[in-house]
């Protein structure tokens, strides 16, 4: 087990390696670049002397070829130096860091919420499976399952910020915060991030509540249908013990697995929900830098997203190993 | 009991794929879902005979016209049209240039395109630019002066054949590379793992937004390829997982046996019994490929302009809240649509796997 | 009177950046940042910083003249206003038609009522009338990344940047270029064009208490014209001085290398505090980096009407009015700046900001005309706001480039301005409140023609006639027009041997969907006389890359004017091509001969003719097609007066935002 975990490891580094550089390349080769919107390349009166555009040049590090460039990005990375946002001027680390705060707002609470209410969600679906009542709320989730998010997205904020406007049910309709935030007191400051934090987190939850469910319930399926649950209602244990003492416990593990690889969603997974409600998060920065050509960013984030969805993959196939005993690696 | 047994013997096994079409055929919703895909299709085939401003047959000058195919392919449209300031506005032109012509029109005279102007048909006023609302002329209200309902017929033609071309081409790849990958083994399998891996962790929006940056002119169908080759992994994987576990199997060894070559073994043999898996990602992924293409258009990095996709009308109406037609009549389509596919999903699903079969079919 | 800094850079970024359109993010324009600088070129041991820092390294070689040859030289008056005073005498010829709660309880819904609300809310204050303890929340779209005022790059820098200075000059609701009376005692020109010189105020004082001299000034120059330095923003313009001397504490000298006329633009830069920078700046020219510096930006030294008093990133920037600006010795010295504190509350979006704005916590904004047009009509917009709007110098055209082989032709050219539906345009996408566009300048501006050009009405019949005429003919009969052309694919300007190719072509425009709309509206346009257009939206950062290098056939963007019409001398001489904005590679000789006779005609009158030759020319040959000038669409709170628009807007001219008061009425 030990080889293999090393193995995966330095695999692991090499993809990282090698998705750095597929990135590092694609980005450089996009048409556009940081110094075309620099203030001094916009002015319409006067164009900068030759040798003031060659020092922006290399302060953006356009002077240097792709495979230089990205030898010096990947020297600077591994002594911890990440290198400065163009747009921002504060060190990328930074930027990501002051984000990171806001998508994990928004994706913690959504990924905690749709496990623990997936898992009675799944179970009532087992219990009641066939009848009339769970094939109205299969139906309910399958039809979750099929509104694309970003779809919700504009239909809350439609019914919520603008149609309800006024009215007690009104609430925001994009960003963190009041205006007035810094104003307010701290219980206030608060409820205020809650009732910002409402429409955002129902659109990210409810999809994966939905595959959640469906996905415990046909786990649970598969797993009533064995002998020893055949034998336990022989016995004449109740059906909820049955349920949770003896099946729910088998389903758990490839439930759990879930998690690892719904690890990288928790950072990166709101581009588009993050752009409708304008929520200041990695999302939004990644889509931002995208279109600034702030390099520098758009590598840092693309590195931790890759580290995190190796990771969740990694733990993914270890916990698969763990379990299925058919499964081994050497 | 002698006769039933007589009688079952005689029967011949439907095989798999008429077998499960059976079962198919006995889930309810997912047979709505299929209907409504099938109406779905027919809405984007017959689009332009549902809403254009271009006659579906004419006669003009002695001629028969279909100008309504220039709405597949703009070089179909005939140059006479083009010709003695014609200028391809059909309605007037045709009585004021030949008394004799006659035209059939489409159900709904807008066009997805462009603003139908003040009395371009008899003394219809021309389309509101702004403020839209739904009314008699425009069932679904308008978008910056274009007719929501017109863009979201055509818009049909662009979510169906996005899902169907992209799904296909990620399928392709998806499935070659898994097959070989699974096939093979030792270091290809690692080579092209790493590589699936490689694919997998590049966030999908930023390889389309930098594709679509670096191409000169894209149009709907580099965008096609660009979502296609984003979105092979999880085929490539599923294909993979199946061939590792088929390739031990005694058709396999048998087949190597008697010198059948590899390429042979894996799409003749193997491929037919690992589809059946492949297909439920395929499905679903269809659906997946409609809802990224909308996804693009909402941020406003879609196919080229015009273009009427349902993702280009939302763009519109995130831009401007108070036309709420701009948001729910193609946020309805798209629900719906995805719905139809993923119910077709599991459907398919429920009805390859062996372990639901029920004995009576 | 505080405004006086960069007017050049106001127009490329305040302006500009919402002309190419790029959303509030992208106007955060992106510049280079220092350690990357720093690493980079110890990286390199090809030492630019390795090397010490070398002050003013950028300036050539001058050896200024003394006094007393200053004495002997033979100099004329050049106007030193107070503008307050200026804007005050302008407005007792204009007699407003209502008062101000009349004015208040209109709607703005016809040009009648714009009239009505622009006069009465830009009545001046009388006395007692102000509330100086008043509070102003203003709107900006993005955070300042600097406060230094060598180091502005966006708009929102502008616009906090501008209450934090101080300058020597500024220029009015004219563009006439004038000496602030605040800061000057005198402003001469030799009579030779060399030389301007000014004697300042001995009562300027910084907030930390020193005052500011000539030195001061001298010292900025010496940064600026510092290649270490990393703001060559702020240098085009200041490389055209020769020298910049200080003679005393308030004497100052500005050499010119020719006698143009506009040398006087150029004399105007942003100025720093010698004693805070002199000493520091050798460990860091990037100004940004070292502890220092850096603790010099969060906490400026300023020499304006304002200081920061906080600074909460991201969300808002606190200014407090200081006194020892206008106090000195207790005495009163210069106009009370009217509000206590102006708040710039930080909101990227603009439908957060009009919501914040009917929540009645903003308190200015500019509108976009979709939100005029539909979302600032109602009761809930009209509770605590109003809205007006007025004429602003800024063109929209769609471009054609020369070393396109479809529009070296004249007459495509104006076959192209003759197939776009205008009326369309303006009536429809315009909402009906801009007006056409008929070349460079606005009726409205002294440098147009007496009688503006006839602008071009659709007229498809013309525009086929005019192609045909241009050989362009559908030979093969697949409804596109053909014509044998010179090749240049890749826009180098060099021909690649003549083709027959279709009349069919790309034009770019930024992702924005009201672009995008009018774009599709040439295409449609064009799609009916037999021309393929294509409709590209790039990226903002692709159109700007594309255009810097000539690389497209058509291009749909906007320009503001600049005060100085020698400023588009960078959009129109065949120099600008590769060294400027020539983006479309227009080359015409006559046209580069009257700029540089424009640049040197000192008489007025006369150099107005040149200009007014130079619009009409253009208007002939038809480069771009011009399509409309935008109005500037503002909400205030109904709180504010005393603000008036110039052709850059509410703010960007003397004097400004300065008149804006509240009332010290109850409401």
């Amino acid at each position: 087990m030990a080889g293999y975990l090393i193995r995966r490891i330095l695999l692991g580094l090499l993809t990282l390696l090698l998705i750095t550089m597929a990135i590092y390349a694609l980005i450089r080769y996009m048409p556009g670049n940081p110094l075309a919107t620099d203030a001094a390349m916009m002015n319409p009166e006067n164009m900068p002397s030759e040798e003031d555009i060659q020092r922006m040049r290399a302060a953006y590090g356009l002077d240097k070829s792709i495979p230089e460039a990205y030898a010096h990005w990947l020297t600077n990375m591994i002594k911890g130096d990440f290198g400065s946002s163009f747009a921002e001027k504060k060190p990328v680390l930074d930027v990501i860091g002051s984000r990171v705060t806001n998508t994990l707002l928004l994706t913690v609470p959504s990924l905690i919420l749709a496990y623990i209410l997936a898992i009675p969600i799944g179970l009532f679906s087992t219990a009641r499976s066939g009848k009339s009542d769970e094939r109205l709320v299969g139906v309910v989730l399958y039809m979750l399952y099929a509104i694309p998010s970003f779809i919700a997205a504009l239909f809350l904020q439609l019914l919520f910020a603008v149609k309800l406007e006024g009215t007690a049910f009104e609430l925001p309709l994009m960003g963190t915060k009041a205006d007035d935030y810094e104003a307010l007191t701290n219980s206030e400051k608060i409820w205020d991030l809650l009732e910002h934090m409402i429409l955002p987190v129902i659109s990210f939850t409810y999809v994966s509540l939905a595959y959640y469910s469906r996905f415990i319930k046909a786990n649970m399926e598969e797993v009533i249908r064995q002998d020893y649950i055949r034998t336990a209602k022989a016995k004449g244990l109740g059906p909820f013990r049955i349920m949770i003492h003896h099946a729910f416990r088998n389903t758990l593990i490839p439930f759990v697995t879930l998690l690892g690889l719904s690890l990288p969603a928790l950072l990166g997974g709101a581009i588009i929900l993050e752009q409708i409600f304008n929520w200041p998060g990695m999302g939004q920065l990644y889509f931002r830098s995208i279109l600034t050509r702030d390099y520098p960013v758009i590598m840092g984030l693309t590195f931790a997203l890759s580290v995190l969805t190796l990771l969740g993959q990694l733990l993914a196939d270890i916990l698969y190993a763990f379990v299925d005993p058919r499964i081994s690696y050497q | 009991m002698k006769e039933t047994t007589a009688a079952s013997e005689n029967k011949k096994s439907p095989g798999f794929w008429r077998h499960a079409w059976l079962r198919f055929r006995r889930k309810k919703l997912s047979m709505c879902a299929l209907i409504v895909v099938l109406l779905l299709s027919l809405v984007a085939i017959f689009s332009p005979m549902i809403a254009g401003t271009r006659p579906i047959v004419c006669k003009y000058k002695g001629n028969l016209y279909f100008p309504c195919m220039a709405y597949f392919n703009a070089d179909w449209e005939n140059p006479i049209f083009q010709k003695d300031r014609f200028r391809k506005r059909y309605p007037k032109n045709l009585k004021e240039k030949d008394p004799d012509s006659w035209a059939v029109w489409p159900l709904i005279f807008q066009d997805p395109y462009r603003p139908v102007r003040n009395k371009e048909w008899e003394d219809r006023p021309g389309n509101p630019f702004n403020g839209g609302e739904p009314s008699s002329l425009n069932i679904f209200g308008t978008s910056k002066g274009k007719d929501v309902l017109a863009m979201m017929v055509h818009g049909t033609r662009i979510a169906l054949l996005v899902g169907f071309v992209s799904t296909g081409i990620a399928a392709t790849i998806g499935i070659f590379v898994g097959a070989v990958s699974g096939y093979f083994g030792g270091w290809v399998d690692i080579i092209i793992s790493r590589i699936i891996e490689l694919v997998m962790c590049i966030p999908s929006i930023v390889l389309i937004l930098a594709l679509m940056a670096v191409i000169e002119q894209p149009t709907i169908w580099h965008m096609m390829a660009i979502l296609g080759f984003t979105s092979w992994t999880g085929m490539a994987r599923l294909t993979r997982g199946e061939f590792l576990k088929l390739k031990e199997s005694e058709f396999v060894a048998a087949a190597r046996s008697i010198g059948v070559g590899p390429f042979r073994i894996m799409f003749r043999h193997i491929l037919p019994n690992a589809l059946a898996p492949v297909m439920v990602p395929i499905v679903f992924g269809i659906a997946a490929a409609i809802k990224v293409e909308a996804g693009l258009s909402l941020l406003g990095f879609g196919a080229p302009p015009p273009n009427p996709s349902w993702g280009t009308i939302l763009n519109a109406g995130m831009t401007n809240y108070t036309e709420w037609w701009q948001i729910v009549f193609p946020g309805i389509a798209i629900f719906i649509t995805i719905l139809a596919y993923n119910l077709i999903g599991e459907g398919l699903q429920e009805s390859t796997d062996p372990r639901l079969a029920d004995p009576k079919d | 009177m505080t405004i006086a800094l960069r007017f050049s850079l106001i127009l490329s970024v305040a302006g500009l950046t919402a002309l190419m359109g790029c959303s509030p993010d992208d106007a955060a324009s992106t510049s280079p940042n220092s350690t990357d600088a720093v690493s980079n070129s110890e990286e390199d041991a090809s030492a630019t910083t390795d090397a010490a820092f070398v002050l003013g390294d950028l300036i050539p070689e001058f050896n200024p003249p003394t006094k007393e040859d200053l004495d002997k030289v033979e100099w004329m008056d050049k106007p030193v206003v107070d503008v307050y005073e200026l804007m005050a005498n302008r407005k007792e010829g204009e007699v407003a038609m209502m008062t101000a709660a009349e004015a208040l309880a209109v709607r703005n819904k016809t040009p009648e009522d714009n009239r009505n609300i622009v006069s009465a809310m830009g009545t001046l204050a009388t006395d007692g009338e102000i509330n100086y303890s008043a509070e102003w929340n203003r709107h900006t779209s993005a955070d300042i990344r600097n406060t230094n005022p060598l180091m502005i790059s966006s708009s929102a820098e502008f616009d906090v940047s501008g209450l934090l200075s101080m300058g020597l000059f500024s220029f009015d609701w004219n563009f006439t270029p004038y000496g602030n009376a605040g800061s000057l005692v005198s402003w001469q020109t030799s009579s030779d064009g060399l030389m301007d010189m000014v004697v300042m105020r001995d009562d300027l004082t910084w907030s930390d208490g020193e005052k500011i001299t000539a030195y001061d000034v001298e010292f900025s120059y010496q940064v600026i014209m510092s290649s270490a330095v990393p703001i060559p923003a702020v240098r085009s313009g200041t490389d055209q001085l020769q020298c910049v001397k200080a003679y005393d504490e308030r004497t100052l000298v500005y050499f010119h290398f020719e006698p143009l006329a506009t040398n006087v633009w150029n004399i105007n830069f942003p100025i720093i505090p010698k004693h805070k920078y002199e000493n520091t700046i050798a460990d860091d020219p990037t100004l940004a980096s070292s502890p220092v510096h850096v603790e010099l930006d969060e906490n400026p030294v300023s020499g304006g009407a304002y200081t920061i008093s906080k600074r909460v990133r991201g969300q808002e920037i606190i200014l407090k009015r200081r006194d020892s600006y206008y106090m000195f010795d207790g005495q009163q010295v210069r106009q009370k700046p009217h509000f206590e504190t102006v708040r710039f509350k930080i909101i990227e979006n603009p439908n957060t900001a009009l919501l914040s704005m009917k929540k009645g916590e903003l308190e200015e904004m500019m509108l976009t005309p979709e939100q005029w047009q539909s979302q600032t009509n109602d009761d809930d917009f009209y509770k605590f706001n109003t809205k007006s709007y007025a004429l602003e110098w800024v063109y929209y055209y769609f471009g054609w480039n020369f070393r396109s082989p479809f529009f070296k032709d004249k007459r495509v050219r104006q076959a192209m301005s003759y197939a776009f539906n205008h009326q369309e345009l303006l009536e429809k996408h315009r909402f009906g409140m801009d007006e056409a566009s008929t070349g460079i300048f606005h009726r409205t501006s002294p440098w147009a023609p007496e009688v503006a050009p006839t602008s071009y009405q659709q007229d498809l019949t013309k525009a086929e006639d005019l192609l045909a005429e241009a050989g362009w003919e559908d030979t093969d009969g697949d409804g596109v027009l053909d014509n044998v052309v010179e090749m240049d694919s890749n826009f180098d300007g060099e021909s690649e041997g003549s083709r027959r190719v279709p009349f069919e072509f790309t034009i770019l425009t930024s992702n924005r969907p009201d672009r995008i709309a009018i774009c599709e509206l040439l295409q449609e346009n064009l799609d009916q006389i037999g021309i393929r257009c294509n409709v590209k939206p790039v990226e903002f950062t692709t159109l700007q890359e594309t255009m810097l290098g000539h690389k497209f056939h058509a291009v749909f963007a906007g320009w503001g004017t600049g005060a100085d019409p020698d400023t588009s001398e960078n959009l129109w001489t065949t120099k600008a091509i590769d060294n400027g904005r020539n983006y479309g590679c227009y080359s015409n000789p006559e046209i580069d001969k009257l700029f540089e006779q424009g640049k040197r005609e000192l008489d007025l009158e006369e150099r107005r003719k040149i200009y007014q030759k130079i619009h009409l020319t253009l208007w002939e040959d038809q480069p771009y097609t011009w399509l409309y000038f935008r109005n500037a669409y503002y909400a205030f709170n109904k709180s504010l007066r005393g603000y008036n628009y110039s052709p850059r807007g509410p703010y960007n001219y003397g004097p400004g935002a300065d008149t804006i008061f509240k009332s010290a009425e109850i409401q």
